[in-house]
C-alpha cells in the first residue's frame, strides 16, 4: 500500500514545521527544565486549527484527515515531545470520541471549545490497580435522581492540571471487563472533580500529568457518551487513533535524534577528522534513517487506512510498537555518538532521551502492542 | 482599496551551498530538484497587503510571473495566507528574463487587471537582487513609487507609508495608484497559514494569462540595456595567520590587520 503526501499535507507539514521553528524550538529546553505549561503556544496552535485537526469545519475544527494529522504531529514532536503530548491527546483523546460517538448536543456543546483552544481535555482511564489490563478499572457510576455519581481516583492523566474537560471511563454495569464500563464527560467545575497528586516525571515535562479525584461526582445524565455498557469499546478503538498519534511522536523525536547527530558528527572532530567520518559512525547513522523511514511508512499506513474508515488495529499498533521502539534506539544511538556531551543539558539529545522512553509505555506499552498484534495474526489464521 | 502583490518563485535561499549551481548554458542558477519558495521579502510584501485587508478589508490579488507548473506552490501559499486570487502569467521563459523585462510584462498584466491601487513588490528578490521591479513598475503604469517600505496605514484619506532609510525611518503620503517596494521589520513578518485555509485555498479563484494575452508598454525596449555574460559562484577560501610576539605586540599587530580588512 503505497501512501503519498498530497501538496495540502505539504503545505501543512511546511506551516507546521515553521510554527514549530518560531515558537516551540526556542522554548523546549526550558519548558522541560521547569515542567511549565506552554499556555502562549498551546493559544497559537489552536489559532492555526491544530487543536481540533480532524474536527469538521462545521464543529469549528480544521477537518482534516489522519494522514494530515500524523504529518502535524511528527513537526510538533521534533521540537517538543512534551506540547506535542498535549495537543494529541486534545486531538486523538478527547476530540475524535465525542465526534464518534457523542450525542449531536455534545457535538455542539464541546467540540468548538476544544478545536478553538478555549477548553482543553483529558483522557482518564487508567487507574493505581488498572494499567495495561485497563478493562478491570474499579471506578463506579451509579444513575441516581437523574444524575450519574461517579466514585474513584484515575492516575496519569495527561493534561489533568490544565484540563477543562475530561473523558472518564467507570464501572456502570454488574458485567465484569469491558462490558460494564461507560464512558462520561466530566466538566472540571463539576461538584465532586479534583485534581490530585501532580506527577514528577522522567520526560515531556512540560505537559502535566496527574490524579484526577471523582468524589461522589456529579455528571448530568446527557453526558453519557455513547451507550449504556459502550465505554469499554469507546475506550479500545479510541486508543487505535491514540497510537497513531503516539507513533508520530515518536517519529518527531527520532527524527530529532537523527538530525542533531547528523550535524554534531560532522563538526566534532576527534583524532583529526570529523567523527562523521568514521564508517562505525556513519553506519549507526544510517541505522538511524533507515529505521526512521520504516517506522514512517508504518504510521503512515495506519494513519491512511484509518482516514479511509477501514480497521487498523493491528496497524495502529504495528505503527506504535516500531515507531517508539525506534524513537528510543536512536535517541540510545544519539546521546552515545554525542559522548559525554549528550550526557549534559548543552545538547538535546539527553531530554530525546527521557522523552523517548515514554512512547514505550504510554497508550499500551510496547507488550501490549505486541498483544494485540498477535490477536491479529492469530485471528486472520 | 485593491492592492496586487507580485510574488516571485525562488530557488529556497536557506539550501545548502552545495545545492547552488550555475546553469552554463543559460547563466541562470539550476532550479530542477531544488526546492522552490516565494522570495523573501515579496512574504512581506504579501504580508503588509493581508494586514491592509484585515484592517480596511482591501481586496488582495497576488500576480506572478510563470511557468505556471513551478508557481503553483507559491500561489497555493499566497492563497491559504489569505489573499483573495491568483493571476499566473504562464512564461516558461520567466526564469530567465531580466529584472525590466518581468516588470514590463507584469505591468501589462497590472492594466489588465484594471483596479489596482497599490501594487506591492519585494525590495529586491532573493536570487537576483537586482531591486528594479517596483520602480520601473511605476515608471510603466505612471504610478507613485516608495521604495523600502515596511507599514503601510489606509485611512479615510491618502495611505502613509513608512520608509526606512539609515538610522530611522520618513513617513510618505503617496497618492494612487502607487507602487511600493517592502523591506521587512518585525511588524511584516509573514503569517502562517490556517489549516483550514491551507484547504480552503484550493477553492480559490486563479486565473492563468499566456503573455501572448498582454498588451506590453510600446515606450521602451525592456531587453535593451543589460545583458548578463557570465554568473560565477564565488570562491570561499579562508586562511590561519598566526601572531606572534609579546601579547602586547600581538594586540597592536592584531589590530592593525583588523584595521587593513577595514574591520576597525
Amino acid at each position: 500500500m503505497a501512501v503519498q503526501l498530497s501538496d495540502e499535507h505539504r503545505m501543512i507539514q511546511a506551516m507546521v514545521r515553521e510554527f514549530a521553528t518560531r515558537e516551540l524550538l526556542p522554548i523546549a529546553a526550558d519548558l522541560d527544565q521547569h515542567s511549565r505549561f506552554p499556555r502562549e503556544a498551546v493559544e497559537r496552535a489552536a489559532e492555526l486549527g491544530l487543536m481540533g485537526m480532524t474536527v469538521p469545519e462545521d464543529y469549528g475544527g480544521a477537518g482534516m484527515e489522519p494522514l494530515a494529522y500524523v504529518v502535524a504531529q511528527e513537526e510538533l514532536a521534533r521540537a517538543c515531545a512534551g506540547f506535542q503530548t498535549i495537543v494529541t491527546v486534545n486531538n486523538s483523546l478527547v476530540c475524535e470520541p465525542i465526534l464518534r460517538w457523542g450525542s449531536e448536543a455534545q457535538k455542539q456543546r464541546y467540540l468548538p471549545e476544544l478545536a478553538s483552544g478555549r477548553k482543553l481535555g483529558c483522557y482518564c482511564l487508567t487507574e493505581p490497580s488498572s494499567g495495561s489490563d485497563a478493562m478491570s478499572l474499579r471506578t463506579t457510576a451509579v444513575l441516581r435522581d437523574g444524575e450519574w455519581r461517579l466514585s474513584g481516583t484515575k492516575i496519569f492523566v495527561t493534561n489533568g492540571a490544565e484540563a477543562d474537560l475530561c473523558l472518564v471511563y467507570a464501572r456502570s454495569e454488574p458485567e465484569a471487563g469491558a462490558r460494564g464500563l461507560s464512558a462520561f464527560l466530566v466538566e472540571k467545575p463539576f461538584p465532586g472533580a479534583s485534581v490530585g497528586k501532580i506527577e514528577k516525571k522522567l520526560g515531556i515535562r512540560c505537559s502535566s500529568t496527574t490524579e484526577i479525584v471523582l468524589d461522589d461526582c456529579r455528571v448530568p445524565e446527557g453526558n453519557l457518551l455513547g451507550e449504556r455498557g459502550q465505554g469499554g469499546r469507546i475506550a479500545l478503538a479510541t486508543l487505535d487513533g491514540g497510537r497513531i498519534g503516539i507513533a508520530a511522536q515518536a517519529l518527531g523525536i527520532a527524527r530529532a535524534c537523527l538530525e542533531e547527530t547528523a550535524a554534531y558528527v560532522q563538526q566534532r572532530q576527534q583524532f583529526g577528522r570529523p567523527i562523521g567520518e568514521f564508517q562505525a559512525v556513519r553506519w549507526a547513522l544510517a541505522d538511524m534513517a533507515t529505521r526512521l523511514e520504516a517506522a514512517r511508512l508504518l504510521t503512515y499506513r495506519a494513519a491512511a487506512l484509518r482516514g479511509q474508515g477501514l480497521p487498523c488495529t493491528g496497524e495502529a499498533a504495528m505503527a506504535k510498537l516500531f515507531a517508539s521502539e525506534t524513537a528510543m534506539w536512536a535517541a540510545h544511538k544519539a546521546v552515545q555518538l554525542f559522548g559525554g556531551y549528550g550526557y549534559t543539558q548543552d545538547y538535546p539529545v539527553e531530554r530525546y532521551f527521557r522523552d523517548a522512553k515514554i512512547t514505550e509505555i504510554y497508550e499500551g506499552t510496547s507488550e501490549i502492542q505486541r498483544l494485540v498484534i498477535s490477536r491479529h495474526l492469530l485471528a486472520r489464521s | 482599496m485593491d492592492v496586487v502583490v507580485c510574488l516571485k518563485q525562488v530557488v529556497d535561499p536557506e539550501l545548502p551551498v552545495r545545492d547552488f549551481a550555475v546553469d552554463p548554458g543559460t547563466q541562470r542558477q539550476v532550479r530542477e530538484g531544488r526546492p522552490l519558495v516565494i522570495s523573501t521579502y515579496d512574504e512581506n510584501a504579501l504580508e503588509v497587503a493581508l494586514q491592509l485587508k484585515d484592517a480596511s478589508g482591501a481586496k488582495v490579488k497576488v500576480l506572478t510571473l510563470g511557468p505556471a507548473a513551478a508557481v503553483s506552490e507559491a500561489i497555493r501559499l499566497a492563497l491559504a495566507m489569505g489573499a483573495d486570487e491568483a493571476i499566473v502569467v504562464d512564461d516558461p521563459r520567466a526564469p530567465e528574463l531580466s529584472g525590466a523585462e518581468k516588470a514590463c510584462t507584469l505591468a501589462a498584466a497590472i492594466r489588465r487587471i484594471g483596479s489596482a491601487d497599490l501594487i506591492l513588490t519585494g525590495c529586491e528578490s532573493a536570487d537576483w537582487a537586482e531591486r528594479v521591479v517596483a520602480p520601473l513598475l511605476a515608471e510603466d503604469l505612471g504610478a507613485a513609487c516608495v521604495t523600502f517600505v515596511s507599514r503601510v496605514e489606509a485611512g479615510d484619506g491618502a495611505p502613509v507609508v513608512r520608509r526606512l532609510v539609515e538610522d530611522g525611518y520618513h513617513l510618505v503620503e503617496v497618492r494612487l495608484p502607487a507602487v511600493l517596494s517592502v523591506t521587512s521589520d518585525e511588524s511584516n513578518r509573514p503569517r502562517l497559514p490556517k489549516v483550514k485555509d491551507i484547504m480552503a485555498a484550493k477553492r480559490k479563484p486563479v486565473q492563468t494569462w499566456s503573455p501572448a494575452d498582454l498588451t506590453r508598454s510600446s515606450a521602451r525596449d525592456p531587453g535593451a540595456g543589460v545583458e548578463v555574460r557570465g554568473v560565477v559562484v564565488p570562491e570561499r577560501t579562508s586562511r590561519c595567520e598566526f601572531l606572534t610576539g609579546e601579547p602586547a605586540e600581538q594586540v597592536t599587530a592584531l589590530a592593525q590587520r583588523l584595521r587593513d580588512q577595514k574591520l576597525l
